[in-house]
């Protein structure tokens, strides 16, 4: 058995109509582990993940799902898959029960079974209370934990979520976050998609950034976090006028220094041992603050793309990469 | 296979169900059916004998008995009503097989239907569900409509027996499990719910208007006769009758046989072309 529970080589698609959504896609997911595929809309998240659950055919390459080709062996992937579609696929005109009990059924447990299991996954994602009224009545995020509770209630191995929190309030997606790591605990493999750098950096134990229909890196958040340079020291004098005399300074010692405003950015591999030796450099100049700024995976994709991963997000959040 | 097909009509009629006001009114259709077209259309009321003769007793049973001699020509009973109400059922099962494809539709377009593709289900069980539920809807439909007919004037044969009710209902099914098997491999392949609703207006009038539903062939112009006898819902239509109120059926087994053929030869291709849209993504 091998340690990966999906393997993906050289996925291709092309949608009829002619539209390449998928240019030659290779990576593999750990037994166990949450994998991200973060992106911006249109990166072929959804078409990946549509692919790896049995539901559109690819144009090209392999995919394996605990070992099964998704083409060949679709049943055998089907039993053993759940999946969380980013639309909303629950039947809006019955309860939530019903919308689960029947999904149970459908995996093939008898009456008792499936009310049973139907209650277990309502109760794991907090809706038992809600259980009985028609899900037209739910909110945003009740549904997204509905469909959750849908697709675990066959306690599938590998789950599948497209973008499980998208459109949900600050709220409602934290506590999704937390029943998302819930299920890692109890072994299950989840691939995720997610445009939200926060929640790949979050929940993954790998991440890969995926744009155009190509994968172009895959790591722990940590690894690619280091590929723009890894942490940076900002160090902000009282006096702006002191700024170059930092510089200089941390220059001679060797320092990737550069100055952003009225602040000195200093690169480092490994800032929360390199601040002691910094702070002691400039002792003597009068500092109104000294902090380590982590890099994220927005600069990540920055660095490799040239674009943002949310692009109407207003820019002024946005720090300049260094670019090597 | 069996098991899936049965949770998802389980569904279905659960919908069905739960839908309150469409429920009642889905109950009611067939009342207004036959009050509209079986009260209105009584063709009857023109043969009322003019005032002289009708004031004059001995007059008024003679030409009684004409009329009624040619009622029973035309329409194998003495009463338009009862001949009307026994196609009537046969014309409302071709408007529920509607129901097939708009329920794909929908089901297409909330995203269900993907939901129920990635589970390990038959395919061809999803196709079964929607043409069951059609077959549900109209046993209970037309069970109603058969009553309210009996009760508005509706005369059934005399000595009618179980045997001859369940041939009825037979032929009923096979006419919506033809026309739901028609519009459900439609559905799978339309994008739109108004792809089904205008094909379905386009095909449903003139199978029901030029057919022996609602009037006889032999009293439709010579062009629509052609028409109406190779139109698969006369033969569904005289079989009805033939059960219900004993009217003779020229081509009995012929019937039966072209229209099991037919129905057959819909179920395989809806199924095949529906389970190969499934697939075929
Ligand atoms: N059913 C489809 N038919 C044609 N093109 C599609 C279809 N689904 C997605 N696409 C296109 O494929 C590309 C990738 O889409 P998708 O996989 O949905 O990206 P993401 O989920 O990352 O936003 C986009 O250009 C999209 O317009
Ligand atoms: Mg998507």
């Amino acid at each position: 058995m091998s340690e990966y529970a999906i393997e993906v080589e050289d996925l291709r698609k092309v949608y009829p109509g002619g539209v390449e959504a998928l240019r030659g896609v290779s990576f593999r997911v750990r037994k166990g582990e949450i994998f991200s595929l973060l992106g911006p809309n249109g990166a072929g998240k959804t078409t990946t993940v549509r692919i790896l659950s049995t539901l559109y055919k690819p144009t090209g390459g392999v995919a394996r799902v605990l070992g099964y080709d998704v083409v060949r062996e679709s049943g055998k992937v089907r039993r053993v898959i759940g999946v969380v579609s980013q639309e909303s696929t629950s039947d809006d005109e019955m309860t939530g029960f019903d919308n689960v009990y029947i999904q149970a059924r459908l995996y093939g447990l008898s009456g008792e079974e499936a009310r049973r299991a139907a209650w277990e996954a309502l109760r794991f994602m907090g809706l038992e209370n809600a259980a009985n009224r028609k899900v037209s009545t739910y909110s945003g995020g009740m549904k997204r934990r509905l469909e959750i509770a849908m697709s675990l209630v066959h306690t599938p191995q590998v789950l599948f979520l497209d973008e499980p929190t998208l459109g949900l309030d600050v709220e409602s997606r934290r506590e999704l976050w937390k029943l998302i790591l819930d299920l890692k605990r109890r072994g299950v493999t989840i691939l995720l998609t997610t445009h939200y750098m926060e929640e790949a950096d979050r929940l993954s134990d790998r991440v890969a950034i995926i744009n155009e229909g190509r994968i172009i890196a895959v790591g722990t958040p940590e690894e690619l976090k280091k590929k723009v340079g890894g942490e940076a020291i900002h160090i902000a004098p009282m006096d702006p006028q002191d700024a170059d005399k930092i510089i200089e300074r941390l220059k001679s010692h060797g320092y990737d220094v550069r100055k952003a405003g009225r602040i000195v950015v200093v690169k480092v591999d490994d800032a929360s041992r390199r601040i002691t030796e910094i702070i002691k450099l400039v002792e003597d100049v009068e500092v109104l603050e000294v902090g380590v700024v982590k890099p994220n995976l927005e600069e990540v994709f920055l660095l490799l793309t040239g674009r943002r991963l949310i692009e109407e997000e207003p820019s002024t959040t946005a720090r300049i990469p260094t670019r090597r | 296979m069996i098991g899936a097909t049965l949770t998802l009509l389980y569904r279905e009629i659960k919908k069905w169900v739960n839908r309150k006001p469409v429920f009642v009114v889905s109950l009611i259709t067939p009342i207004i059916w036959i009050a509209l077209f079986g009260k209105s259309l009584n063709l009857q009321s023109l043969f009322q004998p003019p005032p002289g003769v009708a004031q004059n007793p001995a007059f008024a049973s003679v030409y009684k008995s004409m009329v009624e001699k040619r009622m029973l020509e035309l329409f194998g009973t003495t009463d338009y009503f009862t001949y009307m109400s026994s196609g009537m059922l046969v014309a409302f099962s071709l408007f529920q097989g509607l129901f097939s494809g708009v329920s794909i539709i929908f089901d297409k377009r909330l995203g269900y239907l993907d939901r129920l593709l990635v589970t390990p289900i038959p395919r061809i069980s999803i196709w079964a569900s929607k043409i069951l539920a059609v077959i549900v809807r109209v046993t209970v439909l037309s069970t109603i409509l058969l009553v309210v007919a009996i009760a508005m004037g509706m005369q059934l044969k005399e000595g009618i027996g179980l045997v001859d009710l369940l041939g009825a209902w037979l032929v009923i099914v096979l006419v919506a499990a033809g026309i739901s098997s028609l519009y459900a491999m439609i559905s799978f392949y339309a994008s739109h719910q108004e792809v089904v609703f205008t094909l379905g207006n386009l095909l449903n009038l003139p199978l029901m208007f030029a057919s022996s539903a609602l009037f006889p062939v032999e009293q439709m112009p010579s062009w629509m006769q052609k028409i109406a006898k190779a139109n698969p819902v006369t033969y569904a239509a005289d079989l009805v009758r033939h059960y219900l109120i004993g009217r003779a059926v020229n081509d009995y087994w012929k019937s039966i046989g072209l229209l099991v053929a037919l129905v057959a030869v819909l179920l395989v291709l809806s199924a095949w072309l529906s389970v190969r849209w499934m697939e075929s993504r």
